[in-house]
């Protein structure tokens, strides 16, 4: 029989700040992260997003590091992230040294690509900078993050749009289950670059207000920027170390839309298989299901067709649900691990985040959480992550009950 | 882990279960054997390379087969060329940044061309690796048995850098 | 007129890899969208950034495109009364 899986770590970094202190709070207070770009030079500056407060600079400065590591914003975040994720577990260089380091992101340093593209392509002088480009892919960022927070047995990438750090999350826990692996730290890093603003704005995805996810007058997308990291541990583990368990993922599942590119189908087949296969693996039935963290990113495509599936599930009674990328903004391949973070605060701290932006239904029946609600109860909470390519993933975190005696 | 059927293609050949099978380039592999689906022409490289190994391995699996498949592939460039091709269109300042690259400019896209294709609802995935390093592979696709049984699963190497250089290694392999 | 039809149709079989295709294949009345030559919501898209490269129109609501973009036809008419290039 398979060894449960727990979490035993988390660690994270956003627009609503460093750490999960800052991120609780943010939260609690119904504040967004969401404001004017700043770190970028582009024309798109109508388009409200998500930045981490910080400066490449001040990051380095943080965590005391140089080139080239200071001018790559996706590693930069993935380390303080990480580093938070395995000093909250409490994890040990030996314990690492056996633990698996899976990363999900889309551009890796392609925010330094950018800076560069004009001078270095367009001529074909070669400086020491230019060399340092060949090292902007997804897999190289992984490793820079992972040289800097320990020796691992493993290292790997994943690289599935919005679902990637969902995709890294399921990934460690089969290894686990598999028994190839006891402690796995898994989630995703992605800087905002001009390639998401000019991309989504191309494929007119994007709002120019505060994104209003579930609203009936939703426009579209905030992008948004951050990190994210939790640290898996089996049963067996967990309970030998001592660790403090913050939730189990009881469940998951990832599965295929199948029907277009970047659009999801109406009744959102793919959406809908992976909330039923993640509740089949959790042998738990849809009346478990106490809060959805929606994908919810405000199109009018995607929440139209994720609400229709959980409508295919829960029909009218739907469980508690909200959108958070109207706090972080749409963090595209960190969005699976962010918002799995948001879900062990929600069940550790028994809150329900609220769905910001939002003031009136598609239909009827469906609102989101919009006010403080009563949590206490508060036990299987999904957590969704779709991705381009039709890719869907479903995460189910539950509480972590005390065996007496 | 049995293997069901193997397509391997490089630039010099295309070898399905051992046997060459054609001398073409991928354009041409796609209008001596399939030559049905218009929208072949508007994916990437890497798409089209996915999309015929798909095609050439899947023959013969019925719908009910392939809706409960998993899709399991890997590769070192990720959707780099597209990734070019994509910053070249906002390189400058009088830009157009084109949908139809942007769109593919991730990796994983071709599995969700080949997902709708075949209409395969299972499990997909894209992992980025340093190199074709067979052992992983097989540890990652033997975990997807772990949670739902896939019918079988479509895995293996797909990488293009250019027209002189691409790989797709692609086994349809089941427990 | 005619020659902006023209024009039009090898900039779109060219924009849209449209391969195998070429002008004298597509009648400029017949729908580009559903049945006609199943072009799909990207594709759409792509046609919103050719009328602003190449005749400097920009639509900024995609739904406006629907109307535009039915036939070959129906773009040359709008081109042709909002160009500016």
């Amino acid at each position: 029989m398979a060894d449960k899986v727990f979490v035993t770590g988390a660690g994270i970094i956003s627009a609503l700040g460093i750490g999960q202190e800052a991120t609780l709070q943010a939260l609690l207070n119904g504040e967004s992260g969401i404001g004017k770009i700043t770190h970028i030079q582009t024309e798109h500056e109508e388009f409200p997003v998500g930045e981490v407060a910080l400066s490449n600079a001040e990051m380095s400065r943080m965590l005391n590091v140089g080139y080239p590591i200071d001018g790559l914003r996706t590693v930069l975040m993935g380390i303080i992230a990480a580093k938070e994720a395995i000093k909250s577990a409490g994890l040990t260089e030996k314990e690492l040294r056996k633990a698996a380091f899976i990363s999900g992101t889309t551009v890796g340093g392609m925010d330094k690509t950018e800076r560069h593209f004009k001078t270095v392509f367009n001529s074909n002088v070669e400086t020491d900078d230019s060399l340092e480009l060949k090292y902007n892919d997804c897999g190289y960022s992984t490793e820079l993050i992972a040289d800097n927070i320990g020796k691992f047995n493993l290292v790997t990438t994943t690289s599935t749009a919005c679902s990637s750090a969902a995709n890294a999350i399921i990934l460690g826990a089969n290894l686990i289950k598999a028994g190839v692996i006891d402690i796995a730290v898994v989630g995703g890093s992605e800087a905002l670059t001009k390639f998401h603003l000019n991309g989504f704005n191309t494929l007119m995805i994007l709002d120019k207000e505060n994104c209003r996810p579930f609203d009936k007058e939703r426009m579209g997308i905030n992008l948004g920027e951050g990190a994210a990291y939790i640290v898996l541990e089996s049963e067996t583990s967990a309970k030998a170390r001592g660790a403090s368990i913050l939730g189990e993922l009881r469940g998951y599942a990832n599965t295929c839309d199948a029907f277009h590119q970047t659009a999801t189908s109406e009744n959102g087949e793919g959406a809908y298989l992976a909330m039923r296969k993640a509740m089949d693996m959790a042998h738990l039935s849809p009346q478990d299901i106490d809060y959805i963290n929606a994908h919810g990113t405000g199109t009018p495509n995607n929440d139209e067709t994720e609400l229709a599936a959980m409508q295919r599930i829960w029909d009218y009674e739907l469980p508690k649900f909200s959108s958070t990328k109207a706090f972080t903004g749409h963090t595209t391949s960190a969005s699976g691990s962010i918002e799995a973070v948001i879900c062990l605060l929600a069940l550790q701290h028994g809150f329900l985040p609220k769905n910001l932006g939002w003031h009136n239904p598609m239909k009827e029946d469906a609102i989101p959480v919009i006010e403080d609600v009563d949590s206490s109860n508060v036990k299987n909470i999904i957590n969704n992550s779709f991705g381009f390519g039709g890719n869907d993933s479903t995460l189910i975190f539950s509480e972590f009950i005390k065996e007496n005696g | 882990m049995t293997t069901l059927a193997h397509i391997r293609i490089t630039p010099s050949e295309t070898l399905l279960n051992g046997k060459v099978i054609s001398n073409s380039n991928i354009s041409g592999i796609y209008r001596e054997f399939i030559g049905d689906y218009p929208k072949f022409f508007k994916m990437d490289s890497l798409c089209k390379l996915g999309f015929i190994a798909a095609e050439l391995i899947l023959k013969g699996q019925t719908p009910e087969q392939k809706e409960n498949a998993s899709i399991i592939l890997f590769n070192r460039n990720g959707s780099l060329i597209t990734d070019r091709n994509y910053q070249k269109t906002i390189a400058d300042d009088n830009y157009f940044p084109s949908p139809a690259l942007f769109v593919y400019t991730l990796a994983n896209i071709v599995t969700g061309e080949i997902a709708i294709r075949h209409k395969i609802y299972g499990e997909s995935s894209f992992y980025v690796l340093s190199h074709q390093d067979d052992e992983m592979m097989l540890d990652v696709v033997k975990n997807a048995y772990l949670t739902s049984p896939p019918s079988f699963i479509l895995t293996g190497w797909v990488d293009y850098e250019d027209e002189g250089n691409y790989l797709a290694d692609i086994k349809l392999v089941t427990k | 007129m005619e020659n902006l039809i023209l024009q039009l149709k090898n900039q779109i079989i060219e924009v849209l890899n449209l391969e195998d295709m070429t002008a004298e294949d597509i009648d400029a009345e017949a729908p580009l969208f559903g049945d006609g030559l199943g072009l799909d919501s990207i594709d759409a898209l792509e046609l919103i950034v050719l009328l602003e490269r190449e005749y400097g129109i920009k639509l900024s609501n995609p739904a406006e495109g629907k109307q535009i973009f039915k036939s070959i036809a129906s773009i040359a008419d709008y081109v042709s009364k909002n160009r500016k290039k």
